[in-house]
């Protein structure tokens, strides 16, 4: 055994060192600006290799720290470039004149200060708050009413579920275009014929804003309906016979007993529904792509159903303004996160009072 | 020891994933990539073949013909990458330039494309076929744009429509004469058969850049000499417009509006408008010469039922003197300053002669921006534009040089609500200068 | 739940079902019958029966797989790749993560580290995408460059880019779960002279099928039908596509035509809906449990 680990330590002594060298090496090219194509397999490659050594060095008394840090590594190294590094960069981006490739000079919060200027900004936000508003209440309705459909006594109820859920598979892009299709060809054919309409919902805002809820209430109630119906199915079977016996109706049982039983439920699906609302992307650009004049403020936009996190996409991407699309951005994670505290908070007071 | 062999094989599935994760093999990566394509080219992308971005995904085929035709004559190999028009063309070329992988030739649309690529691109002006062309993209840097078709922006007409009310289109060319000949043919579209006297589309989230880019470009270019820049000046100047003209121009969209097909006019979709114009439903339509090919392949059976009636353009005349059709290379070829111009260099020399121009011109329906060329297409507006350019009656394309966006994300939506009503002739003008400036400020 | 209802509200109650049913699945009904006709066919008669046939549907379909930009075959090819390698990693590795942070935060044993781990990551949830999206893209250019791996526009450079944001979610449900494995089973291998590895990959791992399953659902999901990430990293119509990019790249080209846009959009449909029909249950169930826990 003794001897089995002196050889193993020369094994990952040398396999650790080796794993040195070639990240040495590779840092050196990146810094001395080479050019070489190795540099980057090298720099994995030496990764690994002193990975690999440190993990197989016989030792009992670090083996468990070293596991540790060589099971976290892989995920947190991901997770720190995607997303920590990118985050605290993006703060910093939203202060300065950023187009993407690099920066010259702080601006301060002139950024921040231009944008509550912007007639069309200000818009988006409105209607991104109104399009949360809708949403959680309507589709929270419309799923809480599906998941009693679906937990009462009809046959098929296995299938309706699925059906109601499918939508939910397809991603926003594709349904985006479907629906397009279904409100400017099917729905217009209908309506240009019974009502001489020439025009489609999606050409006037107040209409187009109305389908996108439509969209995405198709979309996304039957999922929310799933959690309900898990929801309602755990409430216990022997409080609702007690109540049955005690002579209350249907009705007062889903008010008074399973309504208050599944609070939680109600309180993640409030907060799934609010937060996908407002990240809403994919359905707003296949749909109207923003379009829709509205009058707003004494100015005439021209991005009536644009919601923010469209309208941050456009800032920065096809309008080139990187700097400020990243303020927006940022103005943007504050109001969800804030709004998505108030609402855990208040939810969970709700719950603790029933 | 058989923790030690597990602990072992443990730690190479790790490495694989680091390795896969991290993108080490590139090597296997681009074979992966490669054999992900569809194996349309044999033998992958060999260096030294050379890598073409077209902006124009419906002659597609042609040129993958052409890029065949050139490596069986040469033995060097084509790439042809087709990106369609709705596409961010200029995104994607930001993106392979940062990720270092540019191809040789690329297509530029304009003013702005062309000043992504300052100190890129290749000066052209001792080509052979810069000498052969006055459609080469020119600017202060020399030529940087080959030149490939010709396009035209004009109020496309049905002929036999126009005959049947006695019509001679070469009379439409002040308002009055436009309007009273709308006025004639609507008169008479019950015995025509005919829908609606001009097949004029406003959608905004599909059809911005008909309405936003080329009806507009008539504001800016109709009735100018090519090199003319006065309105794309005053735009670039922050936004400012010529009232004067610009309310002329509203009037005569204000005329486009009364006369369209109100069914389809809010709402309509591209393939509508060209097909309902094959049929011989419209007596004119807004689009341009690039409706030729669908007409003539896509609408083929419609076009052939309405008599494959003869076509061609008039003016958009919406003032006195604006007697012109803008024509333009509608982009141009550019090729990158980098290890493979020379052959790229020669492959654009190629493209400009005989062999390549007989199949740009009869397979792809192109009209030769090259004098030397004498195939002539078998295009419905082929002859229509030869006309225009022998009379010395073309404007340029100006509305290229116009900020980015613009058409998409503000004026193409105020073309939908003058359509639809909600604003009238100085409303609409209002409303233009607003989000024109507002485009420009942003 | 048992309440007894009346016949008459059983069928009121079947109608109202039924009703939903028609309406939620019109739009795929609507696809289904239109990529069976001609562009004029539809612009004629988007609703009808009348001019729909197969030779017409074969042609759609060579149409648009053969069309140079949505390459069906490829983009199907890249989106399952990323889709398949994200995942395998992601509970690979997220699994790892997971249990060392679980171990470490129990209640007798509570490391800081662990927690401030753990808390970081359950933060990072609320981050919305687009607050991280510019930056990152720049920072996978800067990195990539400078040690000279392609991370934009290729496949690895997004399965990392998944990696880290599908993070959260992963240890989320794992530590869940893990929290709930007895420490004692452990501690008996320990003493059996189980390497501390082999705990987790022997003892461990095998556990953790069911919140594996559940994680593995609701990445694949989001993964799949993800638009912004791809389209950012790949570009809108790079050399390498996943599906929804190749559809946005495909219908936004300046001709519109609704026969091939359809059939576009039935092939990027018809994996998911396949894959459901096999695996509804764990689909449904997956995406319940990912969301209650």
């Amino acid at each position: 055994m003794a001897k089995n680990n002196a050889g193993q330590k020369m094994i990952s002594g040398v396999l650790a060192a080796l794993g040195v060298i070639f990240l040495a090496y590779a840092l050196i090219m990146d810094f001395s600006g080479s050019g070489s194509s190795l540099r980057g397999p090298a720099l994995i490659i030496g990764a690994v290799l002193f990975l690999i050594g440190i993990f197989t060095f016989p030792t009992i008394k670090y083996h468990k720290k070293i596991v540790n840090i060589v099971f976290l590594f892989p995920l947190l190294f991901c997770f720190a470039v995607t997303v920590i590094i990118p985050l605290c960069l993006g703060f910093f981006y939203s202060t300065t004149d950023w187009n993407g490739i690099r920066m010259t000079q702080f601006v301060g919060l002139s950024n921040y200060a231009a944008m509550f200027k912007e007639p069309g900004f200000l818009w988006s936000v409105l209607l991104t708050i109104l399009f949360v508003v809708f949403n959680m209440v309507l589709v929270n309705v419309v799923a809480f009413c599906l998941a009693l459909l679906c937990t009462s006594r009809i046959k098929g109820v296995g299938f309706f579920r699925a059906a109601y859920f499918l939508p939910n598979l397809i991603g926003g892009i594709v349904l985006g275009y479907v629906w397009q299709f279904v409100f400017n060809n099917v729905l217009l054919s209908f309506t240009s014929k019974a009502f001489g309409m020439n025009s489609s919902l999606l050409s006037n805002t107040p209409t187009a804003f109305m389908a996108i809820i439509v969209v995405y209430i198709w979309q996304y109630a039957g999922y929310i309906m799933l959690l309900y119906v898990t929801g309602l199915t755990q409430v216990p079977g022997d409080v609702l016979e007690a109540s049955a016996i005690d002579g209350a109706t249907g009705w007062q049982t889903l008010i008074h007993i399973r309504m208050p039983m599944i609070a939680s439920t109600f309180t993640i699906c409030t907060f799934m529904t609010l937060t996908s609302a407002f990240k809403q992307f994919d359905v707003n650009m296949a749909l109207t792509n923003g379009t829709g004049s509205i009058n707003f403020m004494g100015n005439y936009l021209t991005n009536g159903t644009q919601m923010l996190a469209l309208n941050i996409y456009n800032t920065a991407i096809t309008k080139n303004n990187y700097a400020m699309g990243q303020a927006k951005a940022v103005v943007f994670f504050i109001l969800l996160a804030c709004v998505s505290i108030i609402q855990v908070r208040v939810s969970n007071k709700k719950e603790v009072e029933m | 020891m058989k923790k030690r062999v597990f602990s072992i094989l443990l730690c190479m599935a790790m490495a694989a994933g680091l390795t896969a994760c991290g993108g080490g093999d590139t090597k296997s990566e681009s074979a992966k990539s490669e054999a992900a394509e569809g194996g349309s080219e044999s033998g992958g992308a060999a260096s030294g073949a050379i890598r073409l971005v077209n902006g124009k995904i419906e002659v597609d085929e042609q040129l993958k013909k052409l890029a065949k035709m050139y490596e069986e004559e040469t033995g060097v190999a084509v790439e042809i990458e087709s990106m369609g028009g709705g596409i961010d063309i200029q995104g994607t070329l930001k993106g392979y330039y940062q990720a270092d992988n540019m191809p040789d030739i690329f297509v530029n649309g304009g003013d702005t494309d062309f000043g992504n690529w300052k100190g890129l691109l290749v000066d052209m002006s001792d080509q052979a076929w810069a000498a052969d062309t006055d459609a080469a993209y020119v600017n202060d840097e020399g030529t940087l744009g080959f030149p490939y078709t010709t396009e035209a922006i004009g109020l496309a007409y049905n002929k036999s429509i126009l005959d049947a009310c006695d019509i001679d289109p070469a009379t439409l060319t002040t308002p009055d004469a436009i309007e009273k000949a709308f006025e004639t043919i609507d008169s008479k579209k019950d015995e025509l058969g005919v829908t609606a006297v001009v097949g004029y589309y406003t959608e905004p989230v599909n059809l911005y850049w008909s309405t936003g880019n080329h009806v507009f470009a008539n504001y800016i270019d109709a009735g100018l000499d090519r090199d003319d820049t006065t309105y794309i000046d005053m735009l670039n100047d922050g936004g400012q417009v010529d009232d004067a003209r610009l309310t002329e121009f509203a009037a005569f969209i204000g005329l486009l509006n009364k006369y369209a097909d109100q069914e389809l006019l809010v709402s309509g979709t591209y393939d509508q408008q060209i097909l309902n114009f094959s049929s011989g439903k419209y007596a004119f339509v807004t689009q341009g010469s690039w409706i030729g090919a669908t007409m003539t392949v896509d609408d083929a059976d419609a076009y052939a039922e309405a008599g494959n009636f003869e076509c061609g353009m008039v003016p958009y005349a919406f003032t006195e003197g604006a007697d012109t059709i803008l024509t333009n290379s509608p982009s141009w070829w550019a090729v990158y300053d980098g290890d493979n111009k020379a052959a790229a260099l020669e492959f654009l020399q190629w493209m400009s002669e005989d062999k390549a121009q007989q199949v740009l011109v009869e397979e792809a329906g192109f009209v030769s921006p090259f004098k030397s060329c004498t195939y002539v297409a078998n295009d419905p507006f082929a002859q229509t534009i030869s006309d225009y350019v022998a009379a010395g009656k073309t404007s340029g394309w100006h509305w290229l040089g116009m900020k980015e966006g613009l058409a998409q994300n503000y004026t193409g939506q105020v073309f939908c609500d003058y359509a639809q009503g909600k604003m009238d002739q100085t409303q609409f003008v209002d409303t233009l200068k607003q989000v024109i400036q507002s485009a420009y400020a942003g | 739940m048992k309440t007894k209802l009346k016949t008459s509200t059983l069928v009121i109650l079947m109608v109202v079902a039924i009703a939903v049913t028609i309406y939620t699945l019109s739009p795929f009904f609507l696809v289904l019958i239109n990529v069976f006709k001609n562009a004029n066919g539809i612009v004629a008669n988007p609703v009808g029966f009348e001019g729909m046939s197969f030779s017409q549907l074969t042609t759609n379909l060579s149409k648009v797989i053969n069309n140079s930009n949505f390459s069906f075959w490829s983009a199907f090819g890249t989106s399952a790749v990323i889709t398949i390698i994200s995942l395998v990693l992601l509970a690979l590795f997220g699994g790892m993560a997971s249990w060392v942070i679980s171990r470490n935060m129990a209640k007798h044993n509570t490391k800081k580290w662990a927690v401030v781990i753990y808390m970081t990551f359950i933060a990072s949830m609320t981050i919305p995408f687009q607050v991280v999206m510019l930056p990152l893209i720049s920072t996978f250019r800067d990195v990539g460059k400078f040690v000279g791996l392609p991370l934009l526009q290729s496949i690895p450079g997004i399965v990392f880019a998944y990696m880290g944001f599908g993070g959260a979610m992963t240890v989320f449900v794992l530590t869940g779960f893990i929290k709930g494995i007895p420490f004692a089973l452990e501690e008996a291998a320990s003493i059996d002279g189980c390497p501390h590895e082999g705990i987790y990959f022997r003892i461990i791992l095998p556990m953790l099928k069911p919140p594996l399953t559940t994680v593995t659902i609701l990445n694949g999901m989001w993964i799949w039908n993800d638009y912004l990430l791809p389209s950012l990293m790949l570009g809108q119509n790079g050399k390498v596509k996943t599906l929804p990019v190749a559809v946005q790249a495909f219908v936004g080209s300046y001709v519109k035509q609704w026969d091939l846009i359809l059939t576009a959009a039935l092939l990027a449909m018809i994996p998911m809906i396949i894959l459901f029909f096999f695996a509804q249950k764990q689909i449904m169930g997956g995406m319940v449990d990912g969301a209650v826990k």
